[in-house]
């Protein structure tokens, strides 16, 4: 799922989300054609395909796909979700993507104590786990103490932030207390790492949760071939799908199975003989075709994060802003949205995406291409003229390397941005590098800069990209300025939305002056689902809706 | 014969223990973190300093290797990092797989590598013998992953005949197998083509046509049986091509055998997954070429292991 693809690695990112449980408003129902022609007139938010003819008919299997196995399907142990965790699992609440409101989901209703150092939730009752067991208080508890346990080595823990533990008054109130408020928390209670846990589950089966997984959610466990498919079963007895779903109860399909094909081409290839029922974020080189056949329902929907070039702020030619500046004005955002992303994408403007909650409008500090204005700032800074059009200061020419993942849109990125900095004399270089070594190697900052993405849907991933405390891990272009350390910790702790917004403007404002990321674009996500998936519904991140699906073939 | 058998077997030991020292060296000096890659850096330290510990990574690398090792002989690769699941148990499910795609392309390259090595030879220097070996140089230039994909695309896409990806149905095999096959059908093919060759040119192959024997049973007796010696060796050592190159085949055609778990385990330094893929590999590559060591003497009768 997306929410991961906040880690700086996006490898298994691609085409594996479908994630997060999402609300959808529904946009406008539209048949295959006409949603096709909706992706030529710029963007509906969430966009829904062809519709209801009648009465939904039961039966069928709904196919989707993977490019990889997920790492387990246990939502403690893998560190990004996917189609089939969110297929199994219901988590307490849900996002209304439409309006940046929560809904609720496995609870009822919250209200919120103590300046947000209490939640207190009021869980639906009647819900049944897919072991038989009830969704209790209890179940919320052993869920979360679980997560923080250093023993689960759970890779979402630090996304629960300072939770202190949970009472329990009685069976379907759970109370959350934190140490200290944190403000982040319901982007997080929607995410897969939150997925309600059977406690009776969590007990029998204790590290081997992922095998036989119980949740909640739509659908039940049946079977797992790794490297082939997940195979699920209708929970028959499911009655509490979000509110935003005209199906409350169990799916209107028999079963949904989940392929694992790892080859892009072998993907598209898959879906267009009907294998497939939904292909998700399709590859780059394949939607012009696709889209010409006439033949699917095209969604194509902005995401939470994007592109980035993180210059690494302790090396000599990046620690004076004025040249990390340059570089943020010696980019043309617009080539590098219609060349290297076949204008699937959108020019970003602050490093959080318009998507994600505390993004600000009309940045004050924001970056459009003005190669004159870098070059001045490069003469500024004392870079002059030198050899082979490349500017230098002190005989060393203003050459760097980006680090960027071996893969096909990376790489194009960097050579649009390769070209447009020698316009202004500055020569960058490409290196490609490999997941595991590439986390291996920034924290100790051999790197001069990097080119990759993220996607989180709170703004509160900053303080992870840029808080000084984390300078060791996920503060790759080791930035350390101490209002912005005050700005992060302020947004972490401000419960009031308006305040916290204006929290996280201020923040953008500097990270754009202070210039240690050049933000790119933001990649839209295409999926194309099959003419007789009915109902389907893809909301403004990408991630599908499926709750009301039958297939009429 | 057995005595033969059981020394090679024997020697199968220092390979094995050589293998897993060089792996284990090469995958701690790699960069990259197994727990960095398992937490993402967003884990706490109390997080990680667990999981390095369950994972018996705080402790000397020799020790390391002492535990994997003594865990080893006794058939216990241990838990996959990645997946939490026992490494033994992974590979047992993965494995079939790859064993029966190596061995369906096995018998691709063989059939197709013979055929058309015995075609150029018999038709030496006329207008087959320049066709096959213009195969066969096509066949070993074509990249897999493109060759792979131009199948789908006729027999999977076009013809509908066969599915894109899988390995639900029989018919899923053969795309793969024949792929797979492919390349080393063609090196088969000019190999025997020179070997046949070399032996139809020798004097008993005269002596045998000046008998009256008839053509085919010269060709069969006495020139396929003593062309097919160095052949088999060749197929021996193909064997170790087939199981690199089933990585890439596996993953064109979503396979899910033992070359894909070997990908996902070394991008995500899974060490003890990596481990027990290499030790399985090469427990089966030794024993594939002892197999074709023994072959030898049943199909050349001068040749005994004594």
């Amino acid at each position: 799922m997306r929410a991961w693809a906040s880690r700086p690695g996006d490898r298994e990112d691609r085409n594996t989300k479908i994630a997060r449980r999402r609300l959808l408003t529904r946009a406008a129902v539209a048949g295959a054609g006409a949603a096709a022609s909706g992706w030529l007139s710029g963007l509906a938010s969430p966009q829904a395909g062809a519709a209801a003819q009648g009465a939904p008919r039961r039966g069928g299997t709904l196919t989707l796909v993977l490019a990889q196995d997920p790492p387990s399907l246990d939502p403690q142990k893998t560190p990004s979700g996917d189609a089939s965790h969110f297929l199994l699992y219901n988590m307490l609440v849900s996002a209304d993507r439409s309006s940046d409101a929560f809904l609720p989901e496995l609870a009822d209703s919250w209200a919120i104590g103590e300046g947000g150092k209490v939640i207190t939730f009021k869980l639906h009752p009647g819900v049944k786990f897919h072991d038989g067991t009830p969704f209790t208080s209890h179940a919320v508890q052993a869920t979360i103490s679980r997560l923080v346990d250093p023993q689960t080595a759970a890779p979402g823990a630090s996304w629960i932030g300072p939770i202190d533990h949970v009472e329990t008054p009685d069976d379907v109130t759970a109370r959350l207390v934190f140490k200290q408020p944190y403000a982040p928390i319901f982007s997080s209670l929607r995410i897969i790492f939150l997925a309600m846990l059977s406690p009776a589950a969590i007990a029998k089966l204790g590290p081997n949760y992922g095998q036989t997984p119980v949740g909640a959610g739509p659908f039940k466990f049946r079977q797992w071939i790794p490297g082939d498919r997940i195979v699920l079963d209708r929970y028959a007895d499911y009655a509490w799908a979000p509110r935003f779903y005209k199906n409350r109860g169990a799916p209107y399909v028999d079963g949904a199975v989940v392929r694992i094909i790892p080859d892009e081409s072998t993907r598209v290839i898959a879906f267009e003989r009907g294998d497939l029922d939904i292909l998700p974020q399709a590859p780059a080189q394949a939607v012009s075709r696709l889209i010409q056949t006439n033949k699917y329902q095209v969604f194509r929907t902005p995401t939470d994060g994007g592109y980035y070039l993180g210059l690494n702020v302790t090396k000599p030619i990046f620690s004076d802003v004025r040249v990390r500046q340059a570089l943020g004005w010696a980019i043309n955002r617009d080539e590098v949205v219609d060349y290297a992303l076949e204008k699937l994408a959108v020019p970003m403007d602050s490093p959080l995406a318009p998507t994600i909650w505390g993004y600000s409008k009309g940045l004050k500090h924001a970056y459009h291409h003005d190669p004159d204005r870098a070059r001045r700032l490069l003469a500024e800074a004392g870079w002059k003229p030198g050899a082979n059009g490349v500017v230098q200061k002190d005989g060393r020419p203003l050459a760097f390397t980006a680090w960027t993942f071996p893969l096909e849109t990376n790489v194009r990125i960097g050579v649009v941005l390769q070209n447009q900095l020698k316009q202004v004399g500055v020569q960058m270089n490409i290196e490609q590098i490999e997941t595991a070594t590439l986390l291996a190697r920034t924290p100790s900052g051999q790197h001069d800069a990097i080119l990759i993405s993220y996607g989180w849907p709170d703004a509160d991933i900053l303080y992870y990209f840029f808080h000084s405390s984390r300078m060791a891990t996920t503060n790759r272009v080791h930035f350390s300025n101490p209002q912005v350390d005050r700005l992060l910790d302020e947004g972490r702790v401000t419960v009031d939305p308006a305040k916290r917004l204006e929290v996280y403007r201020e923040l953008q404002e500097t990270l754009l002056e202070q210039a240690p990321w050049i933000p790119l674009a933001s990649p839209y996500a295409v999926t194309f689902a099959q003419p007789w998936v009915r109902d389907l519904y893809v909301d403004k991140y990408g991630d599908l809706l499926t709750n009301d699906v039958y297939i009429q073939k | 014969m057995q005595r033969y058998a059981a020394q090679r077997l024997l020697q199968l030991a220092p390979v094995l223990v050589s293998v897993s020292v060089l792996v284990f060296l090469m995958v701690h000096l790699v960069p990259g973190d197994p727990v960095q890659v398992m937490l993402q850096d967003y884990g706490t330290p109390a997080q990680a300093a667990a999981l390095r510990h369950t994972l018996g990574l705080d402790r000397p690398l020799a020790v390391q290797y002492g535990v994997f090792a003594w865990r080893a002989l006794h058939g216990d690769f241990g838990r996959s990092i990645r997946s939490g699941r026992p490494v033994s148990g992974e590979i047992a499910l993965r494995l079939p797989y790859t064993l029966q795609l190596t061995a369906a392309s096995m018998v691709v390259a063989i059939a197709l590598g013979l055929v058309l090595g015995m075609i150029a030879a018999l038709q030496h220097r006329r207008l087959p013998d320049y066709a096959a070996m213009v195969a066969a140089l096509a066949g070993i230039s074509l990249p897999s992953f493109w060759f792979g994909l131009v199948l789908i695309l006729i027999f999977s896409y076009y013809l509908r005949w066969l599915p894109a990806a899988g390995a639900d149905t029989p018919g899923s095999l053969i795309l793969p197998a024949v792929t797979l096959g492919t390349s080393a059908a063609s090196i088969i093919a000019r190999l025997s083509r020179s070997s046949l060759l070399e032996v139809l040119r020798q004097e008993f192959i005269r002596t045998a046509r000046a008998k009256g024997m008839r053509e085919w049973r010269v060709l069969y007796r006495h020139g396929l049986r003593n062309a097919l010696i160095p052949v088999l060796s060749i197929i021996g050592l193909q064997v170790a091509g087939l199981l690199g190159g089933a990585v890439i085949v596996e993953t064109v055609f979503g396979w899910p055998g033992l070359g894909r778990l070997a990908i996902d385990a070394i991008f995500n330094r899974d060490i003890p997954m990596i481990q027990g893929i290499v030790l399985v590999a090469a427990t089966i590559f030794v024993a594939v070429n002892l197999a074709i060591d023994l072959l030898y003497a049943l199909v050349d009768p001068r040749i005994r292991y004594s």
